[in-house]
């Protein structure tokens, strides 16, 4: 071996060993530090990848559009004999809605955030959002949407932020469930085999017999996650040999993740 | 280093194609990887000190986008994708007698072998953090399938990277004249 090449292990060592003795603090700075250096290529990108979708999606056989017409103009029909009804209803959801708002009704203090980018590892299951310190995010906040819980943040940096989602293995929720005094952990499966994943509701007891459509909401105990957030509903329970297992469907449909908001306090 | 300098630019640019690529739900959301075969390609065109600097950058991407501080702890430690990286471009570097003969069929298939196990073992680091070691069947095709996506990655990649090599004048070609 040459002594460039000891020399340039040599250096590759020392490097390595710098890195390996980050602790939990400068592993977040890095962490960060790399994200915010990428924000703009995600930023773009995520506009990139929507302009791809749409004009992917609008691309149609012959067959597919002889089929789209027909049944279109089927569907048209029947729009315009119940049209001239909704129109007086427009008006009353126009003012539902607003009135409904999640923003405006959420008890919490929201900020609405835009999903840039998804992990694109094989054994985490993050997103990445274009929000960061300088819209006060800070990490350990609650991901919500209208439907329930996402997940929390773990990095922040200045305009961008990673948030674990619930499915993911590590991130632990204490929960309730509806019309019962269990409580338990909720945490994700580490490997998901269809496009949604599941959660597992833990550290129930044997007699806890759940039933499939039960809401399980967060507990509020850990201080992370605020009480009252829906995380899923109950799909099965098995009993186990020390304590009783649930298998939740998650509130939000995670794999389509566009909107979300952080909660950063109550009202 | 006109070349290192693209190398390295290709490693950023396909980490963060990465980021936009859905894992692919009908190969049990196997993930696409083309960082791994970047690098290995490096590994055999660039001189030892380069290959390094290559692995270097890629495993450092790689960490700062993979590893979580969760609760304050870090799940997998900052330096272990770097360490990956060097460990398996280094075995790769030593198969450069082949490759400068023209022989591109075992570095393709190490390509996706090398990626498997990069999946594979940030599968054992976490498993040894989180406890429970399982072996399911969706386990093995995540570990499985993107390294023989890689594998059939690995021609392309390595075809337009040697085509980009010549279009820069990157001098390879005396290191072959060497190895025959």
């Amino acid at each position: 071996m040459s002594r460039t090449n000891i020399i340039a292990l040599l250096i590759f060592g020392a490097v390595l060993a710098y890195f390996l003795s980050f602790g939990p603090d400068m592993t977040q700075k890095f962490k960060s530090g790399v994200y915010q250096s990428l924000a703009p290529f995600l930023t773009s990108g995520s506009g990139l990848k929507k302009q791809i979708t749409s004009v992917r999606s609008g691309l149609k056989s012959l067959d597919q559009l002889e089929h789209e017409n027909a049944s279109l103009q089927v569907e048209n029909r029947e729009l315009r004999a119940t049209n001239q009804g909704l129109r007086d209803v427009e008006h009353e959801v126009n003012r539902l809605r607003h009135a409904l708002n999640y923003r405006e009704r959420s008890v919490f203090k929201l900020i609405a955030a835009e999903i840039i980018a998804r992990d694109s590892s094989t054994w985490w299951r993050t997103v990445t959002i274009n929000r960061g310190r300088r819209d006060g995010l800070e990490t350990d906040m609650p991901i919500v949407t209208d439907e329930g819980l996402v997940g929390k943040t773990t990095t922040v940096s200045d305009s961008i932020s990673i948030v674990l989602l619930v499915s993911d293995e590590s991130c632990r929720v204490a929960a309730s469930i509806e019309g019962s005094r269990e409580q338990g952990i909720v945490s994700g499966e580490r490997v998901t085999t269809g496009m949604t994943p599941l959660l597992d509701l833990n550290f129930l007891s044997k007699q806890a017999d759940l039933k499939p459509g039960q809401k399980v909401y967060t507990s509020g105990v850990g201080g992370v996650f605020p009480s009252g957030l829906l995380i899923g509903v109950v799909k099965s329970f098995r009993v186990r040999e020390l304590d009783g297992q649930a298998q939740l469907t998650p509130a939000v449909d995670l794999s389509h993740l566009e909107d979300v908001f952080v909660v950063t306090g109550r009202r | 280093m006109i070349f290192f300098s693209i190398l390295v630019a290709l490693v950023v640019v396909a980490q963060i194609v990465e980021l936009f690529i859905p894992a692919l739900p009908w190969l049990y959301n196997a993930h696409i990887y083309i960082v791994p075969v970047i690098v290995f390609y490096g590994a055999m065109a660039l001189p030892f000190p380069l290959m390094l600097a290559l692995a270097f950058c890629a495993g450092a991407l790689l960490d700062a986008l993979t590893v979580h501080v969760i609760a304050g702890k870090v799940e997998i430690s900052a330096g272990s994708s770097i360490l990956l990286y060097g460990v398996l471009a280094g075995i790769m570097h030593g198969l450069r007698p082949l490759f400068a003969r023209g022989r591109w069929e075992v570095h393709c298939i190490l390509s996706g072998i090398f990626t498997s196990l990069i999946v594979l073992a940030q599968y054992l680091m976490i498993t040894f953090r989180r406890g429970s070691l399982v072996f399911t069947r969706e386990i093995w095709w995540q570990i499985a399938a993107p390294g023989l996506i890689a594998m059939a990655l690995a021609p392309i990649v390595f075809w337009s990277l040697q085509w980009i090599g010549r279009m820069t004048g990157y001098a390879y070609g005396p290191e072959r004249r060497q190895f025959e």
